[in-house]
């Protein structure tokens, strides 16, 4: 019969039947994500607002006028064909700010991810591998960050950072390309109170992972501790900690932006937001402009950073998985 | 859980005690002092003023002469306000945060709570993408841009409100910073509540009171949105105590003489015993929300024991 031929045919060697079906973790993630329609236009706006705002500085078409040259013949105009957003109350292109600005915030955003992520997987690890009493020193002390207020940290934090003598770069302009200590400032500040919550997610992760059968069975074959921590317990809170990540960004440039609103923003002639939002709203009776331009990004940069993050849940979350 | 609730007030005195600690440290990190002006100012009247500041000394001795203070709840004086009480300046400026904090919180509550429920009855329905929508755009609204958007369209186009102060009972005056204040934790609540609403609609208990012919406005309110109501139970002290201790941006924006706008101040003219007698307040504030919420959460659900 026909199906007792199909059953006892033998098994082709020769093609490699796993390796069509096998999808990584990430490669599947990644399809997941692009099929998640919001996430993906999330990704695409903030691709393109990343890409403008870098041609911005490097490309004098992109940012049509100087965004610190002041102009005062052309103060506190509304949006026209020559300056697209107006200008503000030293005549400076609202556009050129805009776009220096909305850099500026990015890079606090993805700067204090940075720093969040070093400390928050130090700590967590410390804490989750280092045995009772590591454990304990450190868990007492992200409690001890944990009960500050934030807002109110964060604004102590930048008065202490603002202005003072760094020992490799210096008080001043920038030393690190990019990156003046203006920016470091506000970066640590907020990155030193909002590290918490990487430490506790990473400590959590990596206590439940410990107990499980692969990492067990990985010791019982011989591998040594730190192969353990690398190629299994890592990877393993890694999607975790993206995803936290994605929603930390907007978070920083939400305190950056509330700093810079209460006038404790950069200081001219560094521009962020924060900063724009704060001038604009001390202009608000002359010109309404300069405050929506600011909130606009803002609230369109928390928007796709909040959509990304949760297309990157679904996607990275295996209970989620069809 | 009395026994449970007085460990944890105990718990709290180490942790306020570090917190005060660390605090101190930072704001004497700070560069500059309280008495620095423009011009220059004789050593002599220098010295009087740290010498009447208990500013004068080592900073170890400082810090050991301040805790022995607190200790006592006496927080010392105000240098920037003639001398006045920091435990008289946060009294005063606190009432107005705390009730511009209530007004935000109520009005929190009662968006995310209505949009929430609206959202899971009417699940994939015009009603849920309406209040789904409203949820998320709310999330990518918080206080300072929703503060100047509602100032230019509700007091400076409209005329509808003032554009700045706060009184209490003065409508014109308290809605536009509640809304503003309120606005991204309703949005968080209204996803939480949306989420559990769901999950309770589904649960048997649920189609036991319709099938026994329980209208289903009474089926809705007292059997779902009461049990709904538990999961955001939890969130709603860590929202209160951000809301009462992060109104720094609301009360900048509307000049509101609050508590936050009088910490930012301190920190600006480096009123020492303000920002520690602040800082401190808020963080007992901050812990003692988070200790009602578990002994909530335990009256709430009496599966719960502590």
């Amino acid at each position: 019969m026909a199906s007792d031929t199909t059953i006892l045919q033998p098994f082709d060697f020769t093609k490699d039947h796993l390796a069509n079906k096998q999808q990584g973790l990430w490669e599947m993630a990644f399809r997941r994500l692009i099929r998640n329609r919001l996430a993906f236009i999330a990704a695409i706006i903030l691709v393109i607002i990343t890409a403008v705002s870098i041609a911005g500085q490097f490309i004098p078409a992109v940012e049509r006028h100087s965004a610190t040259f002041q102009q005062y013949q052309v103060v506190n105009t509304g949006p026209n064909s020559e300056y697209w957003l107006g200008t503000d109350n030293l005549g400076r292109d609202l556009w050129a700010r805009l776009l220096y600005g909305t850099l500026f915030s990015l890079k606090i955003g993805v700067g204090t991810q940075i720093v969040v992520l070093i400390v928050g997987i130090t700590i967590g690890m410390g804490a989750a591998l280092g045995g009772k009493i590591s454990d304990t020193i450190l868990m007492w002390i992200t409690d001890l960050a944990y009960a500050f207020p934030d807002l109110l940290a964060i604004i102590l934090l930048r008065q202490v950072l603002f202005g003072r003598d760094w020992p490799i770069i210096g008080t001043g302009d920038p030393q690190i390309p990019g990156f003046p200590s203006a920016i470091l400032g506000t970066i640590l500040a907020i990155s030193l109170v909002s590290w918490v919550t990487i430490a506790r997610l990473v400590r959590g992760q990596m206590l439940s992972i410990k107990e499980q059968d692969y990492v067990l069975a990985a010791r019982a074959i011989g591998a040594s501790p730190w192969r353990v921590v690398r190629a299994h317990m890592l990877p393993n809170t890694l999607s975790t900690v993206i995803v936290a990540v994605t929603f930390g960004i907007p978070l920083a440039i939400f305190a950056e932006g509330a700093l810079g609103f209460i006038g404790l923003g950069v200081p001219s002639p560094f521009t962020s937001l924060g900063a724009l939002m704060g001038d604009g709203y001390a202009n608000l009776f002359v010109n309404n402009w300069q405050v929506v331009w600011p909130a606009i990004m803002v609230a369109t940069l928390m928007l796709c950073f909040t959509f990304l993050g949760d297309g990157l849940r679904d996607a990275l979350d295996p209970r989620t998985r069809k | 859980m009395i026994a449970y609730a007085i460990r944890r007030v105990l718990l709290m005195v180490p942790l306020l005690f570090a917190v005060a600690t660390v605090t101190f440290f930072l704001m004497h990190s700070v560069e500059g002092g309280p008495f620095d002006t423009d011009k220059p100012m004789s050593e002599a009247a220098r010295e009087r003023l740290n010498e009447k500041y208990n500013l004068d000394g080592s900073l170890v001795e400082q810090y050991g002469h301040f805790m022995a203070n607190t200790a006592k709840l006496d927080l010392g004086i105000s240098i920037s306000s003639n001398e006045r009480p920091v435990r008289d300046i946060i009294q005063e400026k606190f009432g107005v945060s705390l009730q511009l904090g209530i007004c935000a919180f109520l009005f929190a509550i009662t968006l995310g709570v209505t949009l929430g429920a609206i959202s899971a009855i009417n699940q994939n329905g015009i009603g849920d993408y309406v209040g789904v929508f409203m949820a998320t755009s709310g999330a990518a609204l918080p206080s300072f841009i929703l503060a100047p958007l509602l100032v230019i369209f509700f007091a400076l186009k409209l005329n509808w409100f003032d554009v700045l102060g706060w009184e209490l009972w003065n409508y014109k005056k308290m809605v536009l910073p509640s809304v503003a204040m309120g606005m991204l934790p309703g949005a968080f609540i209204a996803r939480i509540a949306r989420a559990s609403m769901l999950d309770i609609l589904r649960q048997d208990y649920i189609r036991t009171a319709r099938a026994k012919g329980v209208k289903e406005f009474t089926v809705i309110l007292r059997h779902a949105v009461k049990n709904a109501l538990i999961p955001v139970l939890t969130i709603l002290g860590p929202i209160f105590a951000g809301l009462i201790t992060g109104s720094f941006i609301i009360e900048n924006a509307f000049a509101i003489p609050g508590l936050g706008n009088a910490f930012v101040g301190s920190v600006l003219v480096r009123d020492y015993g303000v920002i520690m007698g602040v800082t401190l307040f808020y963080a007992g504030i901050i812990a003692l929300m988070n200790l009602i919420v578990d002994l909530l959460y335990a009256v709430a659900d009496p599966r719960i024991r502590l």
